[in-house]
C-alpha cells in the first residue's frame, strides 16, 4: 500500500529530529531510509508505525491520513533491530502471536506459522525459547512473526544489524527475494549504504532530519545531490578535492594509477596500499589531500613513492563549496 | 611439596566451610528459638509452661490450648478475617497499583508529573503510621465503617499501593519497551500488551511484592485495633494480643493461635520461594 509523508515534522524538547520530510512511496516499492546515527530515519520509521506522534504535518497509508490511529490499528508489521521476541513464549507462539491478537482460531493459526516457518527454514525452532537460539536464528523468527499475516507494509528498523558480516549478507539476500515474492510495501532503516544499494527500489538519504535526496540506488551513486550524499554513498567514500571556487568529487574507481608519468595526469605519493584480495585500495597524497584509489589487484607501489593519477573527468561531480550542493555537470 | 600445599588447600577450604555452618547455625538458633518455644508452649499443659527447669522436649503435648482457641474462644472466625482482608487487600493494592506503576514508568505525564507523582506517592509513607490512625478512626465511623472488614481492606490496600508502585514502577522501567512496542505493532492494545507481554515478563517480581503485601496485611495491628473492636472483624493480631487482660495471660491460648498464624504465610512465601529471589534481585544484572 502506498505511503506518503507530507510536511512532517518531530521535535523532542526543541530539538528537531525530523524536519520538514516529505516523502511518497508507491505500492510494492522498497524504500530505505538511509543515513548516519541521529540522521532521523529511526524516529520517521516510529512515526510511521504510531510509536512516536508526529509534532506537525501529514502520515497517510493508503491514501488515508494516520496521525491519529493507534500503533495496533494501523495494520503494520515491524521487525525491530532487536528482534524484540518475547522471551517467555515458544517461537511458534512468538510468530502466531499477530495472529493471536486478531483472534484467528487454533487450527488456522498453527497452519500458518508452520507455512512461514517452511519459508524461512525455522521449523525445528518451534518449540524452542528465543533466549535458545543464535542471532541469525532470532533475527528469522523476527521476521517470520512479521510477514506470518499479510500487513499494509513492513517497517524494518536495522533488522540485520546485529548480525555477523558473513550472515549480513547472505539474509539480505533472502530479504530481498522475500520481498520480491510477497511484494508488500516495505521501510527499511539502515545506516549501511550497500544495503541501501542492494536492497532499496528508491533510497531516501537523510541527514540531520533532513531529506538530502530520495531517488533509485543508481541514481543516487551516479547523481549524487550533494556532497553529503557523495560522501555517504560508495565504499571507498568519494574523494574531494577544493578547486578554486568548486569542490571536485571522483570516486575511486575513476581514478587510475600511474607509475610513469603521464599527460595531464596528477603527481601524487603514495601514503599506503591496502590489498584486497580481488583489489588494491591506493591511498595517496596530493599535497595536502589524501585520495583513495582503486587499482587493480596486481598493483604494486611501495609506501612514499611516487605515482601519477589519471581522473576519468567525464566521471567528476562538481559542488559548491559553501553549500554543498551538486553543480551542473559541466558536460551538460 | 604439591600434596602438602594440596593438603593445605583442603584444610582451608574445609575449615572455611564449617565456619560458614557454624554461623549459618548460630543465625538458624537465633532466628528458631522462639519460634520453637513459641510451639512448645502451645502444646504443654498450663503447669509445664511454668515449670523451671522449662521440660524443653519431655512433656506430654495437648491441643488443649488450640481446641479452647478454635472452638471455645472465636480465634476460627479471627483466622477468616485475617485471610480475607490480607488477600483482598493484597489483590487490590496490586491491580491498583500496578497499572498506576506502569502508567508511570511509560507514559510521559506533563509537568515532569511522573517523578512528582512517584515521589508523592512514596511521601505518604514517610510519616508514622499512627499519625493516621486517629483520622481514620473518625472517617470510618462517619462512613459507619467501624467494626467491618471493608474497613480493614480500604486501609491496607491504602497502606500497600505506594510499596507497589515503587517496586513494580522499578521492574517496569527495566524492561525493554522494544517488547511492548512489538505487541502493538502485533496488534495488542495497551492492555493486552500489558497483560500478555509485560505481566509474565515481570512475574517475580509482582510475586516478591505480593508476598510483601501479605505479610504487612497479615500482620498488621494498629489499625487492626483501632478499627476493630468486635468479634466480626478482629483479626488473629489483635485476637492474639487480646488474651492478655487484667487478670490474666492467656499463654497457652496466645501460642496455640501465632502458630497457626504463622502457617499460611510460610506456605504462601514457599509456593513462591522461586520467583522470590529471583523478583527481589531484579534489575540487579541485566538479563
Amino acid at each position: 500500500m502506498g505511503i506518503e509523508f507530507r510536511n512532517v515534522t518531530k521535535t523532542f524538547g526543541g530539538a528537531c529530529v525530523v524536519d520538514n520530510l516529505s516523502l511518497e512511496v508507491r505500492d510494492g516499492e522498497f524504500i530505505v531510509l538511509l543515513g548516519p546515527s541521529g540522521c532521523g530515519k529511526t524516529t520517521t520509521l516510529r512515526m510511521l508505525a504510531g510509536l512516536e506522534t508526529a509534532t506537525s504535518g501529514d502520515i497517510l497509508i493508503g491514501g488515508q491520513r494516520v496521525n491519529d490511529v493507534p500503533t495496533q490499528h494501523r495494520d503494520l508489521a515491524m521487525v525491530f533491530q532487536s528482534y524484540a521476541l518475547y522471551p517467555h513464549m515458544t517461537i511458534a507462539e512468538n510468530i502466531g502471536y499477530p495472529l493471536r491478537v486478531r483472534k484467528l482460531d487454533k487450527a488456522d493459526r498453527t497452519a500458518r506459522v508452520k507455512r512461514v516457518a517452511a519459508m524461512l527454514e525455522i521449523e525445528p525452532l518451534l518449540e524452542r525459547k528465543p533466549r535458545q537460539l543464535s542471532g541469525g536464528e532470532r533475527q528469522r523468527v523476527a521476521l517470520a512473526r512479521a510477514i506470518v499475516r499479510e500487513p499494509r507494509a513492513y517497517l524494518m528498523d536495522e533488522p540485520l544489524s546485529n548480525l555477523d558480516a558473513r550472515l549480513r549478507v547472505q539474509m539480505r539476500g533472502e530479504l530481498k527475494r522475500l520481498q520480491h515474492q510477497l511484494g508488500t510495501t516495505t521501510i527499511y532503516v539502515t545506516h549501511d549504504q550497500a544495503e541501501a544499494m542492494t536492497l532499496a527500489s528508491r533510497v531516501a538519504v537523510m541527514k540531520k532530519g533532513r531529506l538530502q535526496q530520495f531517488d533509485t540506488p543508481l541514481n543516487i551513486y551516479n547523481h549524487p545531490a550533494n556532497r553529503f550524499v557523495a560522501e555517504f554513498v560508495g565504499s571507498p567514500s568519494m574523494n574531494f578535492i577544493e578547486k578554486g571556487d568548486m569542490t571536485i568529487g571522483i570516486r575511486p574507481e575513476h581514478i587510475q594509477v600511474l607509475t610513469t608519468p603521464e599527460d595531464g595526469a596528477m603527481e601524487a605519493r603514495v601514503y599506503v596500499t591496502e590489498l584486497m584480495g580481488n583489489e588494491t585500495f591506493v591511498f595517496v597524497s596530493v599535497g595536502d589531500n589524501r585520495m583513495i584509489a582503486r587499482a587493480p589487484a596486481d598493483f604494486r607501489a611501495d609506501v612514499d613513492t611516487k605515482v601519477w593519477l589519471k581522473l576519468a573527468t567525464e566521471k567528476i561531480h562538481w559542488f559548491d563549496p559553501s553549500t554543498g550542493n551538486r553543480l551542473q555537470d559541466l558536460q551538460d | 611439596m604439591p600434596s602438602t600445599q594440596k593438603a593445605q588447600k583442603r584444610f582451608s577450604v574445609l575449615f572455611g566451610s564449617s565456619v560458614h555452618y557454624v554461623v549459618l547455625l548460630a543465625a538458624l538458633l537465633f532466628a528458631l528459638a522462639p519460634v520453637y518455644w513459641m510451639l512448645t508452649i502451645s502444646f504443654k499443659t498450663e503447669g509445664e509452661q511454668f515449670a523451671t527447669p522449662p521440660p524443653w522436649f519431655n512433656f506430654t503435648p495437648t491441643l488443649e490450648h488450640y481446641y479452647d482457641a478454635f472452638v471455645t474462644r472465636s480465634f476460627g472466625e479471627y483466622l477468616l478475617t485475617s485471610a480475607i482482608v490480607a488477600v483482598t487487600s493484597t489483590l487490590l493494592a496490586l491491580v491498583i497499583g500496578t497499572l498506576a506503576a506502569y502508567a508511570l514508568a511509560r507514559f510521559e505525564l506533563p509537568l515532569k508529573l511522573n517523578r512528582r507523582l512517584s515521589l508523592w506517592i512514596l511521601s505518604t509513607r514517610m510519616f508514622p503510621a499512627i499519625v493516621t490512625a486517629v483520622p481514620l478512626f473518625l472517617m470510618m465511623r462517619d462512613v459507619q465503617l467501624l467494626n467491618t472488614r471493608a474497613a480493614l481492606i480500604i486501609v491496607y490496600t491504602a497502606f500497600n499501593l505506594p510499596f507497589v508502585v515503587w517496586m513494580m514502577r522499578g521492574f517496569f522501567a527495566d524492561l525493554p519497551r522494544d517488547l511492548e512496542e512489538a505487541a502493538l505493532v502485533d496488534g495488542d492494545s495497551r492492555l493486552g500488551a500489558l497483560v500478555r507481554i509485560v505481566l509474565p515478563l515481570v512475574a517475580p517480581g509482582l510475586a516478591a511484592t505480593a508476598v510483601f503485601c501479605l505479610i504487612v496485611s497479615w500482620n498488621e495491628f494498629l489499625f487492626a485495633l483501632v478499627l476493630t473492636q468486635t468479634d466480626a472483624a478482629m483479626t488473629l493480631p489483635v485476637g492474639i494480643a487480646g488474651r492478655v487482660t487484667q487478670y490474666e495471660i492467656k499463654w497457652g491460648v496466645m501460642s496455640a493461635a501465632a502458630s497457626v498464624a504463622i502457617v499460611p504465610i510460610l506456605v504462601f512465601a514457599l509456593a513462591l520461594q522461586k520467583y522470590l529471589v529471583r523478583g527481589l534481585s531484579m534489575g540487579a544484572v541485566k538479563g
